[in-house]
């Protein structure tokens, strides 16, 4: 998709040879920006180009000519005339020592570790390999049980520490709910003195979710549901709050006609870049709330609604409207449109209005 | 985000002044400082000292106070109804078993020292030296002449990396941002390690002259000094050797000059430069990406020069004496160096000798071993053990280097015949797994894997629960962001290598 | 908006004023919030501390209604400093000079007086505006919900024009919709003035082509918009009302007139997805589908026309407007397509109005969305307006004088109350409150009172009251909050079972009609046999108590 995301034109300003292909870059960007460009792949468990990178999961180390110690592509900038290899063992080995470690700490299976959300850490752990199943680590970080709001579960058993739900709560966000809390072993996320997020500045925004490499941090809902995200199918569509337009996923259960969860695409391809709030986010149990319309219906002669067929109810409000027409003329109908509706909805309305009943008297019910 | 205004830096400060993490104290700070209350939180239980403000007496579980038997000491602490936790190191190993009353009355050590003698740049037991004559002669000769005289004099950092000291000023010196610090970095907290502690308390003026004639040199404004939080005295006596310096004019020509006091809170971590400078700033001591290195993005992200507080303190002899000097006292590196000696030692303490001198030496000017030799960690837990049979090699950077140690911060601990590796392997493992900050997987996860891994040897002794260490320790040494993750597994790797025994032998049937 | 969304991270300088954009538009205010964290300066003008003041350089805390002296006043600065872009005015403005001779009576110490900012704040932010080239204004419903709402916006658009910030990236003059659509039935037409595109109802050229188009003869008559429609219920002249997803019960300011003006229509149709509060005085209530159960294009606050694209199907026997209208449009005996799709609807509108000319379904699935005006196949998606100039023809400066909002606060109604969104919620909440989550988050209304008058009122956080205007009383909690400034009130109108718009007065701007729902007097009164109770816990606003 080739959505403008306000990134400027692409200049130069020297170039870096990664596994002996001259690349370009920019400023300021890092090697795995100039790698990522160039289509070269390097995997990463801690990176969201919408954040300060943290370098803490060192998935992304690459040898860097000069530095005895591999290097962090994702922190690392590149300057003119860098030397990088990202293929040699030793990188290639890297990769697989910290998969097997992260993996000896968290849900091995991953079937259960998808159980929701789809996991990066199981994902790459099939296409890189490990270093062999190694036995499992004692888990010590800190769950909140007593959180008790009602969207995002966090699961300390997936979590990788890797920070990005922080920084994305800090940065992007820029609430601060959340924190790494303790030190070490012991390190978890946490709210101030382990609230109830809806105790917090927190805004249920949910991008926590969303950028969790683990599925650590989970819709609640969805979970409840029970039918993992890889089941759903995604249709890409507009939400239908402000007037920002972000684009989401719903994720629908076809078989059972239920739209289970929304989720953001991908930062950097559309007009919200990987962000929703928590409306778009979480508000959708109004689709299939038990309360929706779904008769058409008529007053009757007793002064009550009934339940109507659609050629008896299409029928009523035509002869309505002309006999209004007819007795008060063609300007005492008016009809007011939502910005709720789409551009073809208000089209076909207007339309209505001015050439099926002939008159300019047409307004949307906001102004802004 | 930070909402504007909020006084980030003051954040650890207030959280101390209201007691550390107890209900209602993250809400007050938040309150105060204008900071988010989860990143107050994220702080509070990042420091051991706020996260656990009533832990009571703190035990010292580091390699000297186990085989002092530290364990013994909290039994009966316990038995008394005390309360009691156990800490990594308290950096009294000279008094293993080692504890520590936050609320009691200070302790004062007593080390074994080196009688005075003016032929070491330090001297623990020497005079004071009023009228801060290096600082005049600096002033008189010039910043460029104070550069050269330190290249000459070949110092090298003594906090543990050994990086020459010339080459950061001229970095700091180098840069055009003029809003320039200085920090001193008193967090010393490897295990087996309290020179630092020595000096502060004894020789405050030779820090205070040295922190002086950086900061002249460097164009810097501002000196903070990062006093590790269980040294309470020490900070007290820089204060005091700052006013009386003050009050006697030393300082006059330096009016514009800023001091800083700030207390560690309990992490050791923030021992490494840049995790002190997160400490600094209020945030959790989380070491940082290197590079930028803190020459050129320190501090508040401006040139930075951070030393420690040995390196600062041999200044004034250098500036004395002259560079040549100096660098002649040394044997194959430059200078004199304070080394420290615990565990199976008759006299522990902090003892002075040219850079270079051998463990026999060492022993010598202590007294001698407890028992007989066995193995010995050179220069805190970082640099593991060595044989009994390496007790003549020069306790330097590069001979150090090439036996596969290294020299670190001088912190020698020595182990007798009666030592077990693996549980000595083990207490380092589990010193780094409390110690670890926790923000990089190779670290945080590789520490557990060390310390639960001998755990099950230790009780099953089947060697078949070793198999994975290998590239775990393999991955900690090359993926770890800092020093500590990186030189995690010394303690294991070089028991296994040199009492491959003590690993080997299969528990009986 | 000129510019667009993704733009604002690169902003340099960022002036938000009448918008409280965290919680009416998160997304783009994290695009501000980016910019700040990049090192842009923030000023936020708004009679309330709302969030973003908490990141913001300035904050210009004005009192509610003031917003023409602050503009000018602003003006009056760059003015007298020679701050403006000369050359930009000369070569794409008119009627410069009528500006110039207005401001100069609004000196900032004279500003000081009206709007309570301090004189200093005024200079300080013009002068930042003026002298930083990637500067924006963003602005919504509280610069328009006045009676001087378009004064409001001319006074805004005087300070883009003499600045020159137009035309460039990163500036402009952004006003943030509301609602996920209205540029979208702007664009389509669903305004009395505007046929598709733009084409004003007034011309008759425009009228002829779409009586051509639609093979029925247009109606010269000027059409009515919705404030004067209210009136028009009211007074007789409008007897039928066709209403698609609104409900003007809730949405209307001055519910008890609308209620009662309901009670004289003759024939009323309600077309939703709920049974709203309207359906009392339906005679026909049609179930419609979701946005999430049908097809069709929305468009965004920059313009962007982007695909809604169907997942589930409607419940039971409801169906997509688009089908209904063909429907009702086919048996009123109109003559039409036999659309399939909503693609062949949009077809049909690109063809009619030249600003979506080039825009079609193929183009959205592929390029994922385009920014109008796009008026061939193989035009660009438009990320700014104005490049290299004022679009057709110049930019035209508009003096405007100082008007007094049309209440103000008084002994008996010693209050100022204003009325908007919250993150929480959307309009009438008829969809986020069956959300048990954010019912949760935020189950009830309430009303935000500043701690020196709760305490001279006797309210403490979390009591009953009343709030009272001359036209109506309503009941909710009172939110003892410094979010307000002191003698102001503020609710949120998403509550049903306490409608703001009982409160707030129909008085409306001159042109564009909106209600004036920022401003109207009131008081409070506790009501005292209730125990208090927060409402909000852990809300920015309640921890600024
Ligand atoms: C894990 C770790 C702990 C450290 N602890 C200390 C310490 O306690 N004191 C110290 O001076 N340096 C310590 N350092 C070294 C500092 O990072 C830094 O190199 C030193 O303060 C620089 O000063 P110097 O050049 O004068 O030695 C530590 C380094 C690491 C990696
Ligand atoms: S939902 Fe949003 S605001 Fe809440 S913790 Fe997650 S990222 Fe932060
Ligand atoms: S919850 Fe997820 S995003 Fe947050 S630190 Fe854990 S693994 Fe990372
Ligand atoms: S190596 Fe350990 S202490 Fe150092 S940054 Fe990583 S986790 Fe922290
Ligand atoms: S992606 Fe670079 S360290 Fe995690």
């Amino acid at each position: 998709m080739s959505q403008n995301n306000g990134h400027a034109s692409q200049s130069s300003d020297g170039f870096i040879v990664v596994d002996g292909n001259e690349l370009s870059f920019r400023e300021g960007e890092t090697v795995l920006q100039a790698a990522q460009r160039a289509g070269i792949e390097i995997p990463t468990l801690c990176y969201d180009e919408r954040l300060t990178p943290a370098g803490a999961c060192r998935m992304c180390l690459v040898e860097v000519e000069g530095s005895r110690l591999m290097q962090p592509s994702c922190a690392y900038k590149a300057s003119p005339g860098l030397v990088v290899r990202t293929q040699t063992p030793r990188v290639e080995r890297n990769r697989q020592f910290i998969l097997s470690l992260h993996l000896a700490d968290n849900v091995q299976d991953r079937d259960e570790a998808e159980d929701n959300n789809p996991s990066r850490l199981h994902a790459l752990a099939e296409d890189y390999g490990t270093l062999g199943a190694w036995p499992r680590v004692e888990r010590q970080r800190q769950e909140r049980p007593e959180d008790t709001n009602p969207f995002i579960e966090f699961r300390a058993d997936r979590c990788i520490a890797c920070s990005l739900c922080t920084r994305y709560c800090d940065q992007v966000e820029a609430v601060s709910a959340i924190t790494l809390a303790g030190r070490g072993a012991h390190t978890t996320i946490s709210t101030a003195d382990r609230l109830s997020l809806t105790d917090t500045t927190c805004e249920l925004c949910g991008g926590c979710i969303d950028v969790c490499p683990t599925g650590a941090m989970t819709e609640k809902q969805a979970l409840a549901y029970g039918k993992p995200e890889r089941e759903l199918e995604k249709v890409r569509t507009t939400c239908n709050f402000c007037g920002v337009g972000c684009q989401l996923d719903l994720n629908v259960d076809r078989q059972a006609n239920r739209v289970v969860k929304v989720t953001s695409p991908p930062p950097g391809t559309t007009v919200n870049d990987g962000n929703l709030c928590v409306k778009g986010r979480f508000a959708n149990d109004f689709v299939h709330h038990e309360e929706r319309l779904t008769d058409p219906l008529i007053r009757g002669e007793d002064g009550q609604l009934h339940p109507a067929t659609w050629d008896e109810a299409l029928d009523r409000v035509v002869q309505g409207l002309q006999g209004v027409a007819e007795r008060h003329g063609d300007d005492a109908l008016a009809f007011i449109s939502s910005s709720r509706c789409t551009g073809e909805e208000n089209y076909l309305f207007q339309k209505m209005a001015r050439a099926a009943f002939r008159t300019q008297n047409v307004h949307q019910c906001a102004a802004t | 985000m930070q909402p504007k205004g909020a006084r980030r830096e003051d954040v650890l400060h207030v959280l101390d002044q209201k007691g550390g993490l107890r209900p209602g104290v993250v809400d007050k700070v938040h309150r105060e400082t204008g900071v988010p209350a989860a990143d107050i939180y994220g702080v509070a239980t990042f420091y051991h000292l706020l996260s656990d403000p009533d832990g009571g007496v703190r035990v010292c579980q580091g390699l000297s106070c186990k085989m002092a038997g530290c364990d013994r000491l909290m039994a009966d602490l316990r038995s008394r109804d005390t309360k009691a936790t156990y800490v990594s190191c308290l950096g009294r190993c000279d008094l293993a078993p080692a504890l520590w009353d936050p609320d009691g009355e200070a302790v004062i050590p007593q080390p074994g020292l080196t009688a005075s003698h003016d032929a070491m740049a330090i001297d623990l037991l020497g005079a004071e030296r009023p009228a801060y004559g290096a600082l005049a002669a600096v002033m008189e000769r010039g910043s460029d002449w104070m550069v050269e005289e330190l290249e000459r004099s070949a110092i090298t950092g003594r906090g543990g990396a050994g990086f020459p000291a010339h080459i950061k000023w001229k970095g700091v010196r180098s840069q055009a941002e003029m809003e320039r610090y200085v920090v001193l970095n008193a967090d010393e907290g490897e295990p087996g390690t309290f020179k630092d502690r020595e000096i502060l308390l004894r020789r405050p003026h030779l820090v205070i002259e040295g922190l002086a004639i950086a900061a002249f040199t460097l164009a810097a404004n501002d000196i903070y000094v990062y006093v590790r939080g269980e040294f309470g005295r020490a900070r007290e006596s820089m204060e005091t050797a700052l006013a009386a310096a003050r009050r006697r004019g030393d300082l006059d020509h330096l009016d514009g000059l800023r001091w800083h006091f700030v207390d560690g809170h309990g992490a050791y971590i923030c021992g490494e430069e840049t995790a002190l400078l997160e400490a600094l700033e209020g945030k959790r001591g989380m070491p940082r990406m290197k590079p930028p290195f803190p020459v050129e993005k320190g501090f508040r992200g401006k040139p930075t020069l951070i030393q420690n507080v040995e390196t600062i303190a041999c200044l004034p002899a250098i500036v004395d004496r002259g560079g040549d000097w100096f660098r002649s006292i040394g044997r194959r590196e430059a200078g004199s160096k304070l080394y420290c000696i615990s565990g199976h030692v008759r006299r522990p303490g902090v003892y002075e000798g040219p850079l270079g001198w051998t463990l026999r030496e060492l022993l010598e000017a202590a007294g001698g071993m407890v028992g007989s030799l066995k193995a010995f960690s050179p220069g805190g837990a970082s640099s593991g053990f060595l044989p009994a049979s390496k007790i003549d090699v020069p306790l330097d950077f590069k001979s150090l280097q090439k036996e596969g140690s290294m020299l670190g911060s001088s912190g020698v601990v020595v182990l007798n015949q009666s030592a077990d590796m693996v549980e000595a392997a083990l207490s380092q493992a589990v010193f780094f797994e409390d110690e670890s900050c926790g923000q990089c997987a190779p670290c945080r996860i590789g520490t557990q894997v060390l310390r639960q891994t001998l755990e099950r040897y230790l009780t099953s002794r089947d060697v078949g629960v070793l198999a994975h260490l290998e590239p775990v320790m393999w991955g900690m040494g090359e993926a770890s962001i800092c020093g500590l993750g990186q030189a995690a597994h010394f303690p294991l790797q070089s028991a296994m290598q040199y009492f491959p025994e003590e690993f080997g032998v299969a528990a009986p049937p | 908006m000129t510019n667009s969304i993704p733009e604002i991270r690169d902003a340099d300088f960022l002036f938000v004023t009448g918008s409280n954009t965290t919680e009416a538009h998160p997304i783009i205010a994290m695009e501000m919030k980016r910019a700040v964290g990049r090192g842009a300066k923030l000023a936020v003008a708004d009679p309330r501390a709302i969030w973003l003041t908490e990141i913001a350089d300035w904050h210009m805390q004005l009192k509610p209604g003031s917003d023409v002296w602050l503009l000018n006043a602003m003006a009056h600065v760059i003015l007298e400093e020679g701050l403006e872009s000369r050359d930009w005015i000369e070569a794409n403005t008119e009627n410069f000079d009528s500006v110039v001779e207005t401001v100069k009576r609004y000196p900032p110490e004279e500003a000081e007086k009206v709007t309570g900012v301090p004189a200093e704040t005024i200079r300080q932010v013009a002068r930042a505006y003026a002298t930083t080239p990637k500067a924006g204004i963003y602005y919504t419903l509280g610069i328009t919900e006045h009676t001087t709402g378009t004064d409001n916006v001319y006074a805004l658009s005087n300070l883009v024009l003499m600045t020159g910030h137009l035309g460039v990236r990163s500036a402009g003059m952004n006003p943030l919709r509301g609602q996920n659509n209205v540029q979208g039935a702007n664009d389509a037409g669903a305004t009395p003035v505007f046929y598709p595109g733009y084409q004003r109802a007034e011309d008759p050229a425009v009228r002829d082509k779409f009586s051509r188009a639609w093979g029925v003869e247009q109606n010269p008559n000027p059409g009515l918009n919705l404030n004067d429609m209210m009136k028009a219920m009211g007074d007789g002249r409008l007897r039928g009302l066709y209403l698609m997803g609104e409900d003007i019960v809730i949405s209307e300011p001055n519910v008890e007139r609308v209620e009662e003006a309901l009670n004289h229509m003759e024939f009323v149709v309600v077309q939703d997805i709920f049974f709203n509060e309207s359906c009392r005085w339906a005679d026909v209530v049609l179930p419609a589908a979701c946005f999430a159960e049908k097809d069709g294009v929305f468009t965004n606050s920059d313009r962007r026309v982007q695909r809604v694209r169907k997942g589930v199907e409607p419940p039971g026997q409801a169906r997509a407007d688009w089908q209904i209208l063909a429907e009702v449009m086919r048996r009123s005996g109109l003559e039409q397509p036999d659309y399939q799709d909503p693609g062949e609807v949009y077809a049909e509108l690109a063809s009619l109005a030249p600003k979506f000319g080039g825009i079609s379904y193929q183009r959205l699935d592929t390029e994922g969305g385009l920014q109008w005006p796009v008026e061939t196949p193989d035009a660009p998606s438009t990320e700014f307006l104005h490049k290299g100039g004022v679009l057709r023809g110049k930019g035209l400066f508009q003096a405007v004088e100082y008007r007094p909002p049309f209440e103000s606060a008084d002994p008996e109604y010693p209050l100022v109350l204003s009325t908007g969104r919250t993150l929480y919620h959307y309009n009438a909440a008829t969809q986020t409150r069956r959300s048990e989550g954010l019912s949760q988050k935020q189950p009830e209304s309430f009303v935000e009172i500043h701690p020196g008058n709760a305490f001279k009122m006797g309210v403490e956080d979390g009591q009953l009251v009343d709030v009272v205007s001359r036209r109506g009383r309503v009941r909710c909690r009172a939110m003892v909050s410094r979010q307000v400034r002191r003698g102001s009130i503020w609710m949120p109108f998403h509550f049903p079972e306490s409608k703001t718009n009982y409160l707030t007065t129909d008085a409306g701007d001159a042109v564009t009609g909106t209600g004036e729902y920022k401003v109207c007097a009131a008081r409070i009164e506790p009501v005292l046999e209730d125990a208090p109770r927060q409402v909000f816990p852990g809300s920015y606003a309640s921890a600024r108590s």
